[in-house]
């Protein structure tokens, strides 16, 4: 009973590391470059784990605690979605707040350490990343709002369980529009083009890589695996949506939600290299238009 | 009840030794302490008794006495509301006697703890009385001690100001609670709570005026938007020990006080319901909105009150609106989460305050602009003003998120469920804004205090160490309580639902008797002791790595900026106005830029945008009144005679009418 999801979700923590990379070479290759490879994270993340680590004379515990929050708090949440659209590994009734509670403590702790270190530059990614997430909350919450209105249920594995899929096209519209959002969401919750440029080199303009400069060796790792569970799970919430998983044999729906995984990666890639990213201050407007997708989507469902 | 009686007796013990013993300092604090803490586990534990299904008793003072039987009593509501009055108040008291020490050299102190445990004995009063007189009498005792209290630091002509508001306001709120008794008794037999409860479970006119005039009155008690404009400058005032117990326990008199009119008058009406729904959302969006906007340390957490009790009057409201429509598992929820939420809220927030106390005493800055690096030199400080920060953001494993992932479960419940009760699902989208809003707020403050190097040079230099045991005992014993009670929430909704049924807040006994509850309490303690555990293990995990030990220390980084001066980090201002500048006017900030200076100033929107313009403002048409205060005798006799004319003309009108 316990065992397929526990292999859903493992499944899901391995590939997780190519899909920053998938969407990187999809941007690549669409703008005539040949890019790095896909597995290049997972290369990354060995060297970084055998590598020393520099530490700011400034910091203190909550430099070095951050990361590890960081990828804690997103396996948390990943144990809390029903990943392969049967049973999730561990389920209660609103278990969607400790779901964007769990992301939320990472962001707390990855915000905090980043203003350890005292610098200006991170002082600005911590201002930015708090201001994104002030807008890109109540979003999810209504996207969320918009399976708990067609599902009935208030748990995730409810609401993204066997019931969705008997519901699914009755509701496929607001299914369609939250799908949308939590796709707008899942790039500014990994900081992606248009809202986040993961390419930069110019620290003014970043958001998520300028907390985390002063990071390095196995904490720096941390932080990008975490980035990419980040990716990896929005993507599942995204696929679940989409797909009513559950009807599909309990050995096949874990296949799908990896090739769904894929299909957000590119689909990420592909919005990467056809826009460039937004003035800063246009960003919580893109969020807004995120909200206001699942906004309709509600309206719809409760006419 | 007896141990409870005993609790006032020694607290007021407590207070007659501080006053009593004044001139032999050490003795008097040892007398109080003691008195104070055994005074606070006398009562608690009769409060635990009642809680855990013992049975209640009701003392009536005998004999006739004016409006009706002086009548206390303890049931499972009054218990609930004693936990934080006595266990906050025990707390701060204790840190009250380090923290007050620091003045004994220029400032007599002993006046001071006397009027404190003054305020914890109206606090009690009002919480047990069962009656309208003694309500309202325990009532006043609890108000004006609290004045005096914010007065304590009264050269600061800052500090009377924000009294002066403060007790100009509460007398409003206990005006509108008279008014609010007085339909109450329209219908009724006896000014006994029992039997207004029992003359008013119809709708009525006058049963619509007491609900109305009680939004008003424990709505400006609770310091709900837009009644909530004298609470900031109060609690900033007052000494940090009294701002907790303000802060995390008296604005819950206004709380409960709404709790014990929807015991009273049965099934509240729809209307009621979306009000407090409509007030929680609000007062939780702007308060923290305001606080955002705050570089003063207590204004700040005392505008995260604002928002506090804004997610308990949301809780509250899905739960009178799941009563109105019929649907008892919604209710049960949003009232067990309100009920969860003042508990929880009173823990973090008074830890709050005693941090907030600690940095104060440490420094003697309140504007967080003017510090920073805080974290190395008090380390235990931070550490529980840290616990305190991500609980009242909300977030797991803490207690904060107990209280409100049981409010979001109502609002999604209500979502599952018919129509229009479904409306109220948009409630999670505004609850979810309110916690992101906290996060962006805690974040600031954290990294602004404890984190960074020091933002002023004053703040370098000074001599800074955590505050002794007496004041960092109370602060570590209420982060244990918040860590505990988000591992295991069970051990409080247990006595909530408990409430829920002996009150009878929630009609029919089918949802309360559902047991399922359980089962999700106990997902919630998985996944904390998970989260927990998997970040040990990490740690651990980090040392076995090959280069795990070893670690250079250098400067920061940040890009190999050649030069990196402490004035160029971020400030609270800056950290905040990206946001704030999104927001726009709903913040009410003001904007100061130099070539090399960057400060935010903020003005409240209801205070300085509305209540005190209109104030001048009538004090500019009362001058045109003046014209008939000339001094002139005949002109005086002229009025009599007209004021004289009119009524007489009044009664022969009336008479005949008769």
């Amino acid at each position: 009973m316990i065992l397929g999801p526990l292999l859903t979700l493992l499944l899901v923590l391995a590939v997780a590391p190519a899909l920053p990379g998938l969407a990187t070479r999809t941007r690549a290759l669409l703008t005539g470059r040949r890019g790095a490879p896909v597995l290049q994270l997972y290369r990354d993340l060995a060297r970084l784990l055998r590598k020393n680590v520099v530490y700011s004379r400034t910091t203190t515990a909550v430099f070095r605690i951050g990361p590890m929050v960081v990828v804690a708090t997103v396996v948390a949440a990943a144990t809390l979605l029903p990943l392969d659209g049967h049973a999730a590994l561990l389920s209660f009734r609103g278990d969607l707040v400790a779901f964007t509670g769990l992301l939320g403590l990472g962001r707390f702790a990855l915000v905090l350490a980043g203003l350890d270190t005292g610098s200006s530059f991170e002082g600005m990614g911590a201002s930015r990343e708090v201001t994104v997430s002030v807008f890109a909350e109540p979003a999810l919450f209504l996207c969320l709002t918009v399976l708990v209105l067609a599902t009935g249920e208030i748990s995730l594995a409810g609401m993204l369980g066997e019931r969705l899929a008997a519901v699914w096209f009755g509701a496929a519209p607001s299914l369609v529009l939250a799908a949308a959002a939590l796709f707008m969401l899942a790039l500014a919750e990994t900081s992606r083009v248009p809202v986040d440029d993961p390419a930069t080199h110019l620290e003014l303009t970043m958001i998520h890589e300028v907390i985390v400069l002063d990071h390095s060796g196995p904490e720096l790792g941390m932080i990008l695996f975490g980035n990419a569970v980040k990716l990896a799970l929005f993507g599942a919430l995204v696929t679940g949506v989409l797909l009513p998983l559950g009807l599909l044999p309990v050995w096949l729906a874990p296949l799908v939600l990896v090739a769904g995984l894929g299909v957000v990666a590119i689909g990420v890639g592909i919005v990467e290299s056809s826009m460039a990213r937004l003035r800063m201050n246009r960003v919580p407007q893109f969020l807004v238009a995120a909200s206001a997708l699942a906004v309709f989507g509600v309206i719809l469902l409760l006419r | 009840m007896r141990l409870l009686l005993l609790a006032v007796l020694l607290l007021l013990g407590a207070g007659a030794g501080a006053l009593v013993l004044r001139r032999r300092p050490r003795l008097a604090d040892g007398v109080y302490v003691t008195l104070l803490l055994a005074g606070a586990a006398a009562g608690l534990s009769q409060a635990v008794v009642v809680l855990a299904g013992g049975a209640e008793s009701v003392v009536a003072v005998a004999g006739t006495l004016p409006g009706g039987p002086w009548a206390f009593g303890l049931d499972p509501l009054s218990a609930w509301f004693i936990l934080p009055i006595l266990g906050v108040g025990a707390c701060a008291g204790a840190f009250g006697v380090g923290y007050l020490g620091f003045e004994r050299s220029h400032r007599p102190v002993a006046g001071t703890h006397a009027l404190f445990v003054l305020l914890l004995v109206g606090l009690t009063g009002v919480v047990t009385a069962q009656a309208i007189v003694p309500f309202l009498a325990a009532w006043e005792i609890m108000a004006i001690s609290a004045y005096l209290l914010v007065m304590h630091d009264h050269e600061d002509a800052d500090v009377r100001r924000a009294g002066l508001i403060y007790i100009i306001l509460t007398h409003l709120s206990t005006l509108a609670l008279i008014g609010m008794f007085a339909a109450l008794s329209v219908n009724a037999t006896g000014h006994s709570f029992t039997e207004l409860g029992l003359g008013n479970r119809t709708p009525g006119a006058a049963r619509t005026v007491a609900l109305g005039l009680a939004l008003v009155g424990f709505g400006l008690k609770a310091g709900a938007v837009p009644l909530h404009f004298w609470l900031p400058g109060a609690h900033a005032a007052a000494p940090s020990h009294v701002s907790a117990v303000l802060s995390g326990v008296m604005l819950k008199v206004g709380i409960y006080g709404l709790f014990r009119v929807v015991s009273l008058v049965g099934a509240p009406p729809a209307w009621f319901g979306w009000a407090l729904f409509g007030l929680g959302l609000v007062s939780g969006v702007l308060g923290v909105l305001w606080a955002l906007a705050q570089h003063e340390l207590k204004r700040l957490l005392a505008y995260h009150s604002v928002e506090n009790i804004g997610i308990i009057l949301l809780g509250m409201g899905v739960g009178v609106l799941g009563v109105a429509y019929g649907q008892p598992a919604v209710a049960v929820l949003g009232f067990t989460g309100a009920l969860l939420h003042t508990l929880n809220h009173a823990l973090f927030k008074s830890l709050l305050f005693l941090g907030a106390g600690a940095v104060l005493r440490a420094t003697g800055r309140r504007m967080i602009d003017e510090l920073g690096g805080l974290g190395r030199r008090m380390p235990w400080t931070a550490v529980a003003f840290g616990v305190g920060s991500v609980a009242i953001v909300g977030l797991p494993p803490l207690n904060g998120f107990v209280s409100e992932w049981t409010v979001f479960q109502g609002m999604l419940a209500a979502g599952a469920s018919r129509e229009p009760l479904r409306y109220a699902v948009v409630g999670a989208a505004g609850l979810g804004l309110i916690g992101a809003l906290a996060l962006a707020c805690f974040t600031k403050l954290d990294g602004t205090l404890f984190l960074g190097h020091p933002r002023s040079p004053i703040a370098g230099r000074l001599p800074l160490r955590d505050p002794g045991t007496v004041m960092l005992g109370p602060m570590l014993a209420l982060a244990g309580l918040c860590v505990a009670i988000g591992l295991l929430p069970a051990v409080v909704l247990r006595p909530a639902r408990l409430i829920l049924t002996e009150l009878a807040i929630v009609p029919g006994s089918g949802a309360l008797a559902d047991t399922s509850w359980s089962a999700d309490a106990m997902g919630v303690t998985v996944l904390g002791a998970g989260l927990v555990a998997a970040i040990v293990l990490l740690l651990l995990a980090r040392r076995w790595l090959p280069a795990g030990g070893v670690a250079r220390l250098a400067p920061t980084w940040s890009c190999a900026m050649a030069v990196s001066t402490s004035r160029m980090q971020y400030t609270a201002s800056s950290y905040a106005a990206f946001l704030l500048g999104a927001f726009g006017p709903l913040a009410g900030t003001h904007v100061s830029r130099t070539a090399d200076s960057f400060h935010t100033s903020v003005a409240d929107p209801v205070q300085d945008g509305a209540v005190l313009p209109a104030w001048r403002m009538l004090g500019r048409t009362s001058v045109l009144l003046r014209g008939i205060q000339g001094g002139r005798l005949r002109w005086y006799l002229l009025l009599v005679i007209f004021t004289l004319l009119v009524l007489l003309l009044y009664l022969t009108k009336a008479g005949r009418a008769s």
